[in-house]
């Protein structure tokens, strides 16, 4: 069972108690469940939360894993679109799409592709 | 429909019989506890006492859950009755089982996770192979319209065959996977091998689950996280109504009573349906609250999708509450329909379930003390189901 917090995101659960369970819960899917790799934690002030930064492994052997950033929060919370916004500007060099993570209190996670405008699905 | 033609078996009964047999044999006991076979009566009464599992969980106050290290009592809780969810895994716990696969790379017995990997990697095949024929069809007709100037229906090949793959035809072709032609064992994986892998994950459970464990069934104790001493089921009740707070510890003084807390409404939805014989679990997946199956996950889909709606005896309980409940202002129309087309896709039943919160006017608040308020909540069921009058009298 994973030791609570850990050493990693210690400093931010201190820092953002409110979202702390939801970023604990996406931190431990991305890395052990979907075997994220090169996985950091950015602190984005403008939203109130940490975010998480990784490649994401693909099944296509064409492409190379993708760098991905996840932003977690809880069904708990209502978000706006000048949250979403906000999130963008702090990423601003690379961040044309985030996903936002939704945690549930019994461990299920929803993930949505958020882009910036309108973006035409692939396939 | 002719009705001489012998009737089509039922779905239900579509699985192979000898891995429903199994499934049934797995998950026999509705409940944690079991109620054996009276060996000894006296009077009509059976003297034979239930069987207790008695498991233990951790109560963790920043991801507002009880969780269950112990992979026996995850197990129990599992099989009987549906309880929890493991952290890393779909439902049960499998992140272990997984990762042992994984290692050996074999494709014996793939857990959930991995059977559902494999049907949409397929998909995806399916989709790119129908999207080249169609571009490919569509190419050939716009040679043939310029060269030769004759209309040619794309898709249609010259003998009347369809030529862009249908998912009914479709065929996977073998793909060649690299792990099958993994080259035979060498000293290195061998070492690999010996080290076990420590299991990371664990059983969680909700709130509701774990009071509903507590009170109702009398199967589970809550630890208390940092002195691993167990909890009172007063300290239990109070604790489990501050974890809206967001603190790092339990907070177990009682909290201002309010008939409106999160943790009480939506335990109530959950504790009536429970107790009707449903098995409840989280339906986030589907936009709504609670999704209700008849035997359990394993054996059916879900039938129904509850939406959990408080409404206030009082208004002005509204007004001064410090929670901004979920779903108690009025729905807008057109996010209704968006719930109800979302279930219906997947063909489960719209419930709106009407939670009516007591006003603090008429109930004394003392009455919050103990879960004996919950006898001053009602709840109602509205079904919806769309209606289209044109296409609806056959």
């Amino acid at each position: 069972m994973q030791n609570h917090p850990s050493a990693i995101l210690g400093q931010v659960l201190a820092k953002y108690p409110a979202s702390g369970g939801a970023l604990f819960q996406v931190y431990n899917d991305l890395t052990l469940a979907q075997r994220w790799s090169d996985v950091q934690v950015l602190d984005l002030t403008a939203c109130g939360r940490a975010a998480i930064k990784g490649k994401r492994p693909t099944t296509d052997t064409d492409q190379g894993p993708s760098t991905c950033v996840v932003v977690p929060c809880s069904l708990s919370e209502s978000i706006s679109t000048s949250w979403l916004r906000a999130a963008f500007t702090s990423l601003e060099p690379s961040g044309t799409e985030i996903y936002v993570a939704i945690t549930t209190e019994d461990t299920s996670t929803v993930y949505y592709k958020i882009s910036q405008g309108i973006v035409k699905p692939p396939v | 429909m002719s009705l001489v033609n012998p009737t089509s078996r039922s779905k239900a009964s579509s699985k192979p019989s000898a891995r429903h047999a199994e499934t049934a044999r797995t998950y026999a006991h509705p409940l944690p506890i079991i109620f054996p076979e009276p060996t000894y009566t006296f009077l009509g009464l059976s003297l034979t006492r239930p069987l207790n599992p008695h498991c233990t969980a951790l109560l963790d106050p920043i991801t507002r859950s009880a969780w269950v290290a112990n992979s026996g009592d995850a197990t129990i809780l599992w099989q009987r009755g549906f309880f929890g969810k493991g952290d890393l895994s779909r439902s049960e716990p499998s992140w272990l089982a997984r990762q042992i696969n994984a290692r050996k790379m074999k494709g014996k017995g793939l857990t959930s996770e991995e059977i559902t990997a494999k049907r949409r990697a397929e998909r995806k095949q399916f989709k790119l192979d129908r999207a080249k024929a169609m571009a490919a069809a569509a190419a050939e007709a716009e040679v043939a319209f310029k060269e030769e100037g004759r209309v040619i229906a794309p898709g249609i090949a010259p003998d009347g065959t369809r030529i862009i793959p249908s998912a009914a035809t479709w065929k996977p072709t073998s793909i060649s996977v690299p792990s099958e032609e993994s080259p035979p064992d060498t000293p290195d994986e061998l070492q690999e091998e010996i080290e076990p892998i420590q299991d990371l994950e664990h059983l969680q459970l909700s709130l509701q689950e774990a009071f509903f464990l507590v009170w109702a069934l009398d199967c589970l104790t809550v630890l208390h996280p940092e002195t691993n001493e167990p909890l009172t089921l007063a300290e239990i009740w109070n604790a489990f109504q501050n974890a809206h707070t967001s603190s790092l510890a339990p907070q177990l003084a009682l909290p201002p009573p309010r008939f409106d807390n999160p943790f009480l409404v939506s335990y109530i939805a959950y504790h009536h349906y429970r107790s009707l014989g449903w098995v409840v679990k989280s339906g986030v997946k589907f936009c709504v609250d609670y999704l209700l199956y008849k035997r359990g996950p394993v054996f059916q889909h879900a039938e129904f999708a509850i939406v959990v709606i408080p409404v206030y005896e009082d208004p002005q309980d509204q007004a001064n509450s410090p929670f901004k409940l979920q779903n108690a202002e009025p729905f807008t129309w057109s996010w209704l329909s968006t719930i109800n087309r979302v279930n219906s896709q997947v063909q489960k039943t719209l419930v709106l379930s009407y939670i009516t919160i007591p006003a603090e006017s008429r109930v004394p608040s003392k009455v919050l003390s103990s879960p004996a308020c919950f006898a001053h909540y009602s709840v109602r069921e509205v079904v919806l189901r769309r209606f289209i009058p044109a296409r609806m009298r056959d």
